[in-house]
């Protein structure tokens, strides 16, 4: 079965870009509405509010992970799976970037846009389709795939700090509904 | 998710109840909770932001409430009562703790009671001998409600009997922190499509929640109800199907255990006023309003013709509930519930029309947002009795528990009502206020605080950014529609109503600080 799978190195390097991306939307909303908590929470409060939020983010970035697995594990290796710190890079960056500009979209113009909200998501799902499909013997591409994967590199640093939290705030969560 | 768990929920409550029924005795229940005929049933009505100045009861022009005032013939009917503040969470409060908020310091939008002074609750106070039952639509009564769950027997979910949630994650998915599942879910991770500033705090659940509002009818407009189902933002429900649920769960409950104490709070007639076909344009617009200028406090600047409209509006929405409360009132008449219940109407807060402000919540702390309705209806009471004294929501606590036969506490800020055991007192004051923008944890600094004395109320308006510090005050028998500020004009008066408004702040912040 493992065999199906891309390396652990690669895995991590790709869950460092999910996490991070969805972690930086989270704790941005996050410090946008503390200021109003603070009036009515106490510490102990906002930080339950918090850790339930952090929680969603590792099931989130689970499910997004998972999804990238499946797909390495189903399509043929040299499609996905050999390329998986690139390509799973891209896809998570298209995922997870679509997702924020159709939550962003709403928040600037407002439900009342109705299905123009989906243009910016959709089209940057195309582009996610674009580089994916572009071939590795342009010099560019070659230049962007090594940049991307630079980039998962170094982002598997914040995992240090990322894979740490997910813990504590799941065993406070615990506690909290077991005790 | 949160609609299988309602289901389950009901399902579950259905099952137990069928199942106690069959057993001759509830699973559900404590032996503390056995039939015990000596204590009467309590029945808590409240309906959210219903002011008593638009209620024809009380003598509104137009003819909003029939069938409350066929139900005052054996009530007992409050004419001077009034909330401790301008929105739920204020108000609600106050009437559950028996305190003022600064108090029980819920005064912040979507805030909590004091967290060391949550035992001091209706609930607790009546004890276990009582089966405890709480609904409400509001969520943001239901956060003080949940800072109450140890207290309650049952605690529905707020979205029980509503027909769409907006949201894929409601409050009562997290079970073990229910009290802050609110600001988890509803102020945090979910998109409400109707906040005009979201910022959702998960990306999935956003997304889903935005894809839904999207692919769906949003307002739920239809031949019944041609501005859409009512809603609070959060879910649509109708008033039918809201109140036969909660008709069919006390006449269930009743039967089960009793005592009981049921603590139901709807949304409506809270904005959207979306009222049923039958009672749109059932009001002309002829209605004589006295125009008020815009107040330098208000928050809005709607014109005069936007607030009669919506006032309109409000009135059928109104009409439409009272239709409905009164088919209620009928089947637990019919089924002898009654019999041996005391059932209270009130409201959580009134709603303005005036001065450029439409609703609550604002700076404003005039007679129609703070003037609400009380009505009590004894076990056999066959006639109607009118007092029109002042009384306070922070009253119905002390009053309740005189009826359960419990010790009232020295704490409580309220009184017993006048007709039940003790005399009016024509030197009473009221102070009901706004501070929604103050930390809870401070003492007050800036607000409207409000003092009301026999036929005078004073409003205190402090600290607000670009305003001086302003008095204002008025002689409600003479002008109910508070226009002629007296402030300037009776000193005595005035002097004497600020020295005792200012102590009174003075010694709740003192209060507070030592605490």
């Amino acid at each position: 079965m493992l065999k199906y799978l891309p390396k652990s190195q690669a895995v991590l390097q790709v869950y460092a870009v999910i996490a991070v991306m969805l972690c930086a939307w989270t704790i941005t909303a996050f410090l946008w509405k503390l200021s109003a908590w603070l009036l009515m929470l106490n510490m102990g409060e906002i930080f339950t509010v918090f850790a339930y939020a952090m929680l969603a983010n590792l099931a989130e970035s689970l499910i997004v992970l998972l999804l990238l697995l499946t797909a390495s594990a189903l399509l043929p290796p040299h499609l996905f799976r050999d390329h998986f710190v690139v390509r799973g890079t891209i896809l998570s960056i298209g995922i997870v970037g679509s997702l924020m500009l159709f939550v962003k979209l709403d928040m600037e113009f407002g439900i009342e846009s109705g299905a123009r909200l989906l243009i910016g998501p959709l089209a940057g799902l195309v582009l996610t389709s674009v580089l994916l499909g572009l071939p590795p013997r342009f010099r560019l591409v070659r230049f962007l795939h090594s940049a991307i994967a630079w980039m998962a590199d170094r982002l598997t640093v914040f995992l240090f700090i990322l894979v740490p939290l997910f813990l504590i705030v799941l065993a406070y969560v615990a506690f909290r509904n077991i005790a | 998710m949160s609609r299988i768990n309602r289901r389950d929920f009901l399902k579950l409550y259905a099952a137990l109840l069928a199942g106690a029924a069959f057993s001759g005795a509830s699973p559900l229940l404590s032996s503390a909770h056995s039939q015990n005929s000596d204590k009467p049933n309590i029945l808590i009505f409240v309906f959210d932001a219903m002011s008593a100045r638009h209620l024809s009861l009380y003598g509104y022009a137009r003819k909003t409430t029939p069938n409350l005032e066929k139900f005052a013939e054996r009530a007992s009917v409050y004419h001077r009562h009034y909330a401790g503040g301008n929105f739920t969470t204020t108000g609600t409060a106050s009437m559950l703790t028996g305190m003022y908020p600064w108090t029980h310091r819920a005064f912040n939008y979507r805030g909590m009671i004091d967290r060391g002074l949550t035992d001091r609750n209706l609930f607790n106070l009546i004890g276990k001998e009582y089966t405890r039952a709480a609904f409400t639509q509001n969520l943001w009564a239901d956060i003080l409600l949940s800072q109450f769950e140890a207290d309650l027997d049952f605690h529905l979910p707020c979205d029980s009997y509503s027909q769409f949630a907006d949201s894929l994650m409601q409050p009562h998915a997290l079970r073990a922190d229910r009290d802050l599942a609110y600001y988890v879910f509803q102020d945090f991770l979910n998109l409400r499509v109707d906040d005009p500033h979201p910022y959702p705090g998960s990306l999935f659940l956003a997304s889903a929640d935005l894809s839904r509002a999207l692919a769906s009818d949003r307002h739920h407009i239809s031949a019944d109800y041609p501005k859409g189902l009512p809603t609070n933002h959060d879910f649509s429900y109708e008033n039918p199907g809201v109140l036969q649920g909660i008709g069919r769960l006390v006449q269930g409950s009743l039967l089960q255990s009793s005592p009981y104490l049921g603590y139901f709070h709807f949304w409506s007639p809270h904005e959207p006023y979306n009222a049923r076909k039958d009672f749109v344009g059932i009001f002309p617009n002829d209605l004589k309003a006295q125009v008020k200028h815009r107040h330098s406090h208000s928050a809005s600047n709607y014109s005069e013709a936007s607030l009669r409209k919506y006032r309109r509006e409000y009135d059928e929405f109104i009409a439409d509930l009272d239709a409905e409360f009164g088919r209620l009132l009928s089947e637990l008449e019919k089924s002898g519930v009654l019999q041996n219940s005391y059932v209270i109407v009130t409201s959580d807060h009134g709603e303005l029309f005036e001065r450029g402000e439409l609703g609550h919540a604002s700076a404003l702390m005039y007679d129609p947002v703070t003037h609400i309705p009380l009505l009590i209806s004894a076990p056999g009471q066959t006639a109607r009795s009118d007092f029109h004294s002042l009384t306070s929501n922070v009253d119905l606590l002390p009053t309740l528990l005189q009826i359960a036969g419990r010790e009232i506490p020295s704490w409580s800020e309220g009184r017993i009502l006048p007709g039940f055991g003790k005399a009016d007192d024509p030197s009473r004051s009221l102070f009901p206020m706004v501070a929604k923008d103050n930390p809870a944890f401070q003492p007050i600094q800036h607000g409207t605080f409000t003092l009301i004395k026999g036929v005078y109320e004073l409003f205190f308006f402090t600290g607000y950014p670009g305003h001086p510090d302003a008095f204002e005050l008025y002689n409600l028998q003479e002008d109910p529609d508070e226009l002629n500020d007296l402030y300037k004009k009776d000193i005595t008066t005035a002097s004497q109503m600020k020295d005792e408004l200012l102590e009174a702040v003075s010694t709740a912040n003192r209060n507070y600080q030592k605490k």
